[in-house]
C-alpha cells in the first residue's frame, strides 16, 4: 500500500498540496483516477509521490516503510513508475530500444559494459511481450520522435509498464490524443493493468473516461482532498460538478 | 571463426562481438594495413612526417575517449587535455623521480594517474550540466595548466624529460633502441594500443551500458525515472573516457621523451581534442581518431606555410559546421547525399529522366515566382 500522510509542499505562496493523507492499493490492481479542476495540485501531488519533489511537511509510506527521503530512481527499484504529462521517451531511439533500454535497467543489466545490448533473451522475450500488449509492432522500429502523437502516448506508458511497478502513476496519459485514439490508450492502460494486477493512479479531465473506468475517485481542489470516492460521485456532488466543469445546476 | 548473421538484408560476418558487413572488413582491413605502412610512406615525402602523424593518432585517441561522453551522454568537456597531461606528467615523474625504465610500467601509472583524476574531476564537475560542466572542466584543466607551470619539481614551463636510467631511454621490451628504431618500434606499439582501445570502445558502444547514457544523454528526467542513478553513470562515462586521455598522454612522453604544459595540458589543447572529434565525425567510432590526424598534420602544413596557421584551422572549423556537420567519417559514410544518390542511379538509371525534369520544375517555378515578384514591384499589383 503507497500512503500519502499529510502531505505539504508550497511554492513561496502558493500552496500546492494542502494536508494531503490519502492511500492506494488496498487493493492491489485498483484504478483511482484525479480529478480537479486547473492548479488544484494533481501533478504537484503525484512530483511528490514519485520522489520528482520532496515535500515540506508529512511523510510518504510504502507498505509500512517512510519513503519520504527515497531517491527518485530508488523509488522506481522500490515499484513505483510514472509517466510525465508531456511525453518524455528517449526521441533518437526506435521504440524497440526504448523498451530495450528500460528492459535491462528494470533488470540491473545496464552496468554491463561488455555484453551485447541485445543479446539478453530475458530482456528480447519481455520487450516482444510489450511490443505486443502496447499493440507497437507496425512502429517497433520507428525512432520514437517520428511516431504519431497516439503511438507516443502508449510507448510512454508501455515504458512505465516495462518497470514491472506495483504503482503506476499516470500524468494526463490521453492529454492530447484524438477523441478516437482516447478510448485505444486508456482502454490499454487499463487491459494491461488489471492483468498484472498493478495500481493505477491517473489524472484525467475527460469525466466520461473516469465514470467509464475509475474504481476510486480522489478530487483536489486548491492542494486539498475535496472528496474520495465511487465515480458516481462525479454525479452526485454538485459542488465537485460546479469546480470540474465551471457551470452549476443554477445556471 | 566469424559467425555469419544477416544485417538489414546484406550478410554480416560477427566475430568477438564485432559485426562488419563485407564493405566494412574491406575499409577495416585497409585503414589497419595503412595504419602500419604509414613509417614506409612517410620517408616519401617532406611534409609527410612519421612523428606528426603518431603525434595526431595519439591526440585523436585522446578523443575517441572524449567522445563517449560527447557521443552519448551528450555532455561537453572543455578539458580533457587534463587527462592527457595527467598521463603524460606522471610517465615523466615516474620516470624522474622513481627511474622506471619498462615502457610498460610507464604507461600503466599513466593510467593510474589518469584514473585517479579523472575521478576526482569527475565528482566534483558533474553536479552540473550543459554550459557549467563544461566551464568546470574547463577551469580544472587550468588548473592543472597552473600547477604543473608553477611547480619547479614538474620542470615549470621548461617540462620534464622522459629520459631514465642509463640508456637515457624508456626500454622496450627491457633493452634499448637506437633513436631511429625507437620512433618506429614505439609508433607500432601505438598502433597496436589504437586497435586494442578501439575494439574496447566498440564492445563498449554496443553494450546495455551504452544504452544507459544514450538514454541519460536523450531525456534525463526520464532516465531517473526508469531508475538510473545517473551521475553514477555519467561518472563512470567520464572516467573512462579520462583513462584513454590517460593512455594517450603515457604514450606521448614516452615517444616524445619530453613533456611540456604546453604541448600537454594547456586549454587550447583541450579545444583541439574537441575539435577532433567534430571535425572525423562524433557520431562514428574511428571518426575521432582521424579528425586527430587530420588536425595535426593541418596544424603542422600551415606552420610551413602561414605564420598564421591557426587561421587555416579555424577556416576548416567553418567549411565544416556549414558544410559537413557530420564530420568526414560521417561524411563519407553510407546514407550519406552523395552515396544515396548514387546508389539510386545504379539500382535505377531513369532516375537520371526524373531529376531533369525536377531540376526543370523548380527552374519553371522559381522563374514564375521571380516574375510575379517583378509585376508586384513594378506595378503593385499581383
Amino acid at each position: 500500500m503507497l500512503e500519502a500522510r499529510n502531505l505539504r509542499k508550497s511554492f513561496g505562496e502558493l500552496v500546492a498540496t494542502d494536508d494531503i493523507t490519502l492511500e492506494f492499493g488496498k487493493e492491489a490492481g485498483e484504478l483511482v483516477f484525479i480529478v480537479g479542476p486547473n492548479g488544484a495540485g494533481k501533478t504537484t501531488f503525484i512530483n511528490l509521490l514519485t520522489g520528482f519533489l520532496s515535500p515540506d511537511e508529512g511523510s510518504i509510506v510504502l507498505d509500512g516503510d517512510d519513503i519520504t527521503g527515497m531517491s527518485a530512481n530508488g523509488r522506481v527499484d522500490a515499484g513505483i513508475a510514472r509517466s510525465f504529462q508531456v511525453v518524455k521517451v528517449f526521441e533518437e531511439m526506435t521504440v524497440r530500444e526504448n523498451l530495450r533500454t528500460v528492459v535491462l535497467t528494470e533488470q540491473g543489466k545496464t552496468w554491463s559494459l561488455f555484453s551485447m545490448a541485445d543479446g539478453h533473451e530475458e530482456v528480447e522475450t519481455k520487450v516482444e511481450e510489450l511490443v505486443e500488449k502496447f499493440r507497437l509492432e507496425d512502429t517497433a522500429d520507428t525512432v520514437a520522435e517520428e511516431l504519431p502523437h497516439g503511438d507516443r502516448k502508449l510507448l510512454d506508458v508501455a515504458m512505465s509498464f516495462g518497470l514491472d511497478p506495483d504503482y503506476l502513476l499516470l500524468d494526463e496519459p490521453t492529454s492530447g490524443v484524438s477523441t478516437r485514439e482516447k478510448e485505444y490508450v486508456i482502454e490499454t492502460i487499463v487491459e494491461v493493468g488489471r492483468a498484472e494486477g498493478v495500481t493505477t493512479v491517473t489524472i484525467e479531465h475527460d469525466m466520461d473516461i473516469v465514470t467509464e473506468y475509475a474504481d476510486r475517485v480522489v478530487a483536489l481542489h486548491q492542494g486539498a482532498v475535496h472528496g474520495v470516492g465511487p465515480p458516481t460521485m462525479l454525479e452526485t456532488d454538485d459542488e465537485l460538478r460546479r469546480l470540474l466543469l465551471g457551470v452549476g445546476d443554477d445556471e | 571463426m566469424p559467425e555469419r548473421v544477416d544485417r538489414d538484408g546484406t550478410p554480416a560476418y560477427r566475430f568477438l562481438g564485432v559485426e562488419v558487413t563485407r564493405r566494412e572488413t574491406v575499409f577495416l582491413v585497409l585503414g589497419v594495413v595503412f595504419l602500419f605502412v604509414i613509417p614506409d610512406i612517410a620517408g616519401l615525402s617532406d611534409s609527410l612526417q612519421l612523428s606528426v602523424i603518431h603525434q595526431g593518432l595519439l591526440f585523436g585517441f585522446a578523443a575517441v575517449g572524449l567522445n563517449l561522453l560527447l557521443r552519448h551522454t551528450k555532455l561537453t568537456s572543455f578539458g580533457h587535455a587534463a587527462f592527457f597531461g595527467t598521463g603524460a606528467y606522471a610517465t615523466a615523474v615516474l620516470a624522474r623521480y622513481a627511474g622506471i625504465q619498462s615502457v610498460g610500467l610507464l604507461l600503466l601509472g599513466a593510467i593510474a594517474a589518469a584514473t585517479v583524476m579523472a575521478a576526482i574531476i569527475g565528482v566534483l564537475s558533474l553536479r552540473h550540466t550543459g554550459l557549467y560542466f563544461a566551464l568546470l572542466t574547463l577551469a580544472f584543466g587550468q588548473l592543472l595548466y597552473a600547477i604543473a607551470l608553477g611547480q619547479s619539481a614538474l620542470g615549470g614551463s621548461d617540462g620534464l624529460p622522459i629520459r631514465p636510467g642509463p640508456a637515457n631511454q624508456p626500454l622496450l621490451f627491457g633493452t634499448a633502441f637506437s633513436p631511429d628504431v625507437y620512433q618506429v618500434l614505439t609508433y607500432y606499439l601505438t598502433v597496436v594500443v589504437i586497435l586494442i582501445g578501439l575494439f574496447v570502445m566498440y564492445r563498449i558502444t554496443q553494450s546495455p551500458f551504452r544504452n544507459a547514457l544514450d538514454a541519460i544523454g536523450q531525456e534525463r528526467t526520464r532516465a531517473r525515472f526508469i531508475g538510473l542513478p545517473i551521475r553514477r553513470y555519467v561518472w563512470a562515462a567520464f572516467v573512462i573516457s579520462g583513462i584513454y586521455g590517460g593512455v594517450a598522454g603515457g604514450l606521448y612522453a614516452v615517444v616524445r621523451q619530453y613533456v611540456r604544459p604546453e604541448g600537454t595540458l594547456f586549454f587550447l589543447r583541450s579545444g583541439d581534442i574537441l575539435f577532433m572529434a567534430i571535425l572525423g565525425g562524433f557520431r562514428t567510432l574511428v571518426g575521432p581518431l582521424i579528425g586527430g590526424v587530420v588536425l595535426i598534420f593541418l596544424q603542422d602544413v600551415g606552420q610551413d606555410i602561414t605564420q598564421y596557421y591557426e587561421f587555416l584551422t579555424g577556416v576548416v572549423l567553418l567549411i565544416l559546421v556549414y558544410g559537413f556537420p557530420r564530420g568526414i567519417v560521417g561524411s563519407l559514410r553510407s546514407g550519406g547525399i552523395v552515396n544515396a544518390r548514387l546508389s539510386d542511379l545504379r539500382r535505377e538509371p531513369s532516375v537520371l529522366s526524373t531529376w531533369g525534369r525536377s531540376a526543370v520544375q523548380s527552374i519553371e517555378r522559381k522563374v514564375t515566382e521571380a516574375l510575379t515578384s517583378l509585376r508586384i514591384i513594378l506595378f503593385g499589383v499581383d
